[in-house]
């Protein structure tokens, strides 16, 4: 999932450099609060922790291995925003030193796994884990569950980045001048190799680290801060939502307000998939580069109606460039990142609430 | 009378519910050089880290030249005056030795008290020279064999050039010759005003760097005195674990046992 | 059962070859460091400062010439810096082309575009825009990767670092990363020695669930150990005066023949960026 140089064009690395940079910000600025002093020497070993894990094979089931990102089994010990930061840190030496993923796409491919997988990751295990022991069995669960969907949701997202540069970067010919795939061929073979191998290579690394720690060391998941930091886990991680929800909260507006109205006008998703998925030659193509599974038949019939409904407040005013398709492709990711970010905003806050009611229920 | 350099007064320590020291007492005076003989685990090492102001009693109290050592007086100025007082050699070099080269470890020490750059350049290369290790000044850590780890970790901290040292087992995963040569060091720089407090269980270390020895079992004191005192008490060593009855046949039939020294010098 | 035999030898190796492989290329890359050549004479801010526009223009330019000027100037500075073009091709370039024209082969029958081509049994017909579209790719990841390659393996880690300041990266960063490279050769060895002595004790019957349960463990263990060894190491740079803030020297110093070749390589870069337009 390592984007190398040469497959985003300088414009998309750019933007992502852009949007990673408020993040590790925020992050790092949450991570020396809590950690204080301790913030250096804990960044270091755990960014090294990191870098190694990419190099563990997992056995799965099949008689084949993969290997992990650790960004799953990181986020349940140090805490979204130490992860976010370590994984970075060990993407970037991987980049430099190792030549694994490119220097250009160091901000993309840091955003993907390290900040949106970490999380993902954070979510998702608070979610599933909610208020239980330490020791039960669901955090194993949860855990386990927070790395796949962490990945997939990173794989989703290197697809979508890869899947959009043949349509807005093609030369005087007309060949991509980047990664040359678009969003239908671009989705499902990434998506395949992740929703089952490295998914799986991910789910046993998180859940079985977790099991590990139960049995050995459960104080590493007691608190949010490990290595020593005197903070008790739910204060700390609850007062890193506060402080951060601001944030949150506007890009999440931005995102959901941008594409209001024009992401139908421009029917995007309508016409390369109507196009594309009933020419047969077409579709025999897109099997044999997806792994040799079929796209579906039809064009998603959720999404046309969905962008009808978009279009209905000002359908006539809005300008011509947005019925360019490249621009209805790039608001409608913009519109699913915010209803992704909404949706994770109020899972945050439900857990939040719920989190409140017991403590002010039990004595 | 001279004020003693450690007060240590009744001081109990536990790490995740196992006792480290158990109502503990010692006073170290300034220039003394002192062995900590123990076992491993016999809190030896706490001690150190507790005299290294790392680590603070839950009982009790430590003195350092009268004041006392605690968490919330050690901070800002006060710190880095101790810090440039006292130092420490960990048992674990990997752990000591964090940067990327040698000549940026042994730099680290005098870079964060603040020490003009071109006094740190001049003393980092006279320090590396005198522990015979200018050649590695370029390496990185993960290069360097045991016995060179170690004498960059006690070159790091020596540059600052501080009254008091504590070494936590300096020859512990040494192959003999690496053992004696950090001998001739510890020698060759405890001498002078320099206090000096080692803890091992290395016997063959004991006479060349002590004056004077405790025993350590349990997290407490349970014996002192001279080198020659405590190594000729065969049945004390063998009761705290620093020596092993060592069975062996002398004639067929006769089976015998004597306590048994560990260590080789050359 | 033979297959989970082989197996479990496979992960161990598998896992134990990557270990080995990253010592490898981090000694090699010291070696390489202490040669003389162009590269090596450089200041490190400079060369940071000279080659990272050359792999942003490798990746803007739209015109295929340029590119592959550009990929002969990597090719150049390699050689002027004493660097095997052997060792280059087993490590970059073959590398690079195995990934990437594998991921850009279907490209040439996916993109729409006037036939030039097609495959003898399949019938599969390859576009004008198709091939241009798997050279762009290939050609690009080849140049940017020689690039930053030739950077790392010409310049001692720690002066990379030191120097990645010009770019405004704060000093806490640098010093982590520096501590990060560190630390990762000492887990590296850690899980190397962990998996050897499992290697040493399996005779080669674990069923998967069992080998994952192992590996997974291994995983703990390490994790368990990074979590104390971070605390053992702020309990040493704190024993020796940090108090959160670092500091650390830097002592690179530029010349004439520094800024000459930064000026020339600028200007590269800018003649680049002109005609890949």
């Amino acid at each position: 999932m390592h984007i190398p140089d040469g497959y985003l064009s300088p414009s998309t690395c750019a933007l992502l450099y852009g949007t990673a940079i408020p993040f590790w910000y925020t992050a790092f600025a949450r991570v020396k609060r809590l950690m204080n002093t301790r913030l250096v020497p804990l960044l270091a070993v755990a960014s090294a922790f990191c870098f190694v894990i990419m190099m563990f094979n997992v056995p799965l089931p099949g008689g084949t291995t993969g290997h992990a990102v650790g960004v799953g089994a990181a986020t349940v010990v140090l805490g979204p925003w130490a992860s976010m930061l370590s994984v970075s840190i060990a993407l970037l030496i991987q980049a430099v030193f190792f030549g694994d993923g490119g220097i250009t796409t160091f901000g993309a491919n840091s955003f993907n796994m390290a900040i949106v997988g970490s999380l993902v990751a954070h979510f998702t295990y608070r979610a599933v884990a909610g208020r239980t022991a330490v020791t039960s069995s669901r955090r194993v669960i949860a855990a386990a569950l927070a790395g796949y969907t962490a990945i997939n949701v990173a794989a989703l997202l290197t697809a979508f980045e890869l899947g959009i540069q043949p349509l807005f970067f093609k030369d005087a010919s007309g060949a991509p001048l980047y990664a040359p795939y678009a969003l239908h061929i671009a989705i499902p073979a990434m998506m395949l190799g992740h929703l089952t191998f490295a998914g799986l290579a991910e789910l046993f690394v998180a859940g079985g680290v977790v099991a590990y720690l139960q049995r050995t060391n459960p104080a590493l998941l007691g608190q949010r801060s490990a290595a020593g930091a005197k903070e008790d886990a739910s204060p700390a991680a609850a007062s890193g939502w506060k402080t951060t929800r601001p944030l949150w909260i506007r890009l999440a507006l931005l995102m959901l307000l941008t594409p209001l109205g024009i992401l139908a006008a421009g029917t995007a998703w309508g016409e390369w998939e109507a196009k594309d998925f009933s020419d047969a030659q077409m579709r025999r193509q897109i099997t044999a580069a997806s792994g040799q599974v079929a796209p579906p038949s039809e064009q998603p019939r959720g999404l046309a109606r969905l962008s009808s409904l978009w279009s209905a407040p000002f359908p006539k005013y809005a300008p011509p460039f947005v019925h360019h398709p490249a621009f209805g492709y790039v608001m409608s990711a913009m519109f699913g990142c915010g209803l992704i970010l909404g949706f994770f905003l109020f899972m945050g806050w439900m857990i939040g609430k719920r989190g409140s009611v017991d403590s002010g229920t039990s004595p | 009378m001279t004020v003693p350099i450690f007060e240590v007064r009744d001081v109990t320590y536990s790490y995740r519910e196992v006792t480290a020291l158990d109502g503990l007492n010692l006073t170290i005076m300034p220039g003394q050089r002192i062995v900590l003989l123990g076992a491993n685990g016999s809190g030896k090492s706490t001690l150190l880290s507790m005299l290294d102001g790392l680590c603070f009693p839950e009982k009790g109290s430590v003195a350092f030249q009268g004041e006392p050592l605690a968490e919330d007086r050690l901070i800002g100025e006060v710190e880095f005056a101790f810090r440039r007082r006292v130092a420490l050699v960990f048992q674990n070099p990997d752990v000591q030795l964090f940067n990327p080269t040698v000549f940026d470890e042994v730099a680290f020490g005098p870079l964060q008290l603040h020490w003009p750059k071109e006094q740190v350049r001049l003393r980092v290369s006279e320090i590396l020279e005198q522990m015979e290790i200018g050649n590695l000044k370029d390496r990185s850590p993960h290069h360097l064999s045991t016995g060179e780890k170690k004498r960059v970790a006690l070159a790091s901290v020596l540059i600052l050039d501080p009254e008091v040292l504590l070494l936590d087992e300096p020859t512990a995963a040494l192959d003999p010759k690496s053992e004696s040569q950090m001998i001739d060091f510890l020698v060759s720089c405890s001498g002078g005003r320099k206090t000096v407090v080692t803890a091992t269980h290395d016997l063959d270390l004991v006479e060349d760097v002590a004056d004077y020895c405790h025993i350590f079992r349990r997290g407490r004191i349970v014996a002192a005195g001279t080198p020659t005192e405590i190594l000729n008490d065969h049945a004390l060593l063998l009761n705290t674990n620093l020596v092993h009855a060592h069975r062996h046949a002398h004639a067929p039939g006769e089976l015998h046992s004597h306590p048994h020294r560990h260590g080789h010098r050359h | 059962m033979t297959r989970a035999g082989k197996n479990s030898r496979g992960v161990v190796e598998r896992s134990l070859a990557s270990f080995v492989d990253a010592l490898e290329h981090a000694f090699y890359a010291e070696e390489l460091a202490k040669k003389n050549g162009l590269l090596q004479k450089l200041d490190p801010r400079v060369k940071i400062v000279a080659i990272l526009p050359l792999i942003v223009i490798a990746a803007l330019a739209r015109r295929l010439w340029v590119i592959a000027v550009l990929f002969a100037l990597a090719v150049a500075i390699a050689l002027l810096s004493s660097v095997p073009l052997g060792t280059l091709a087993r490590r970059v370039w073959l590398g690079v082309l195995t990934f990437t024209g594998f991921i850009s082969f279907p490209a040439l029958f996916l993109t729409p575009g006037p036939a030039i081509s097609s495959l003898p049994l399949l019938g599969w017909t390859v576009t004008a825009q198709g091939l241009r579209a798997a050279i762009y790719l290939i050609m690009r990841a080849e140049t940017a990767a020689t690039f930053s390659v030739l950077l790392v393996l010409c310049t001692p880690w720690s002066n990379v670092l030191k120097a990645l300041r010009v770019l405004r990266l704060p000093v806490v960063l640098v010093v982590v990363l520096g501590m990060t490279y560190r630390y990762i050769f000492l887990l590296l060895r850690n899980a190397h020695d962990m998996f050897t002595s499992r290697k040493s004790r399996i005779v080669g019957r674990l069923d998967g669930p069992e080998q994952r349960r192992a590996a997974t463990a291994s995983v703990g263990v390490l994790m368990s150990k990074t979590i104390q060894l971070s605390g053992d190491v702020y309990l040493a740079m704190r024993s020796r005066g940090f108090q959160g803030e670092v500091y650390v020297l830097d002592e690179f110093r530029t010349n004439w023949f520094d800024w000459a070749m930064l000026a020339l390589f600028i200007t590269v870069a800018f003649l680049a960026f002109w005609f890949g337009r």
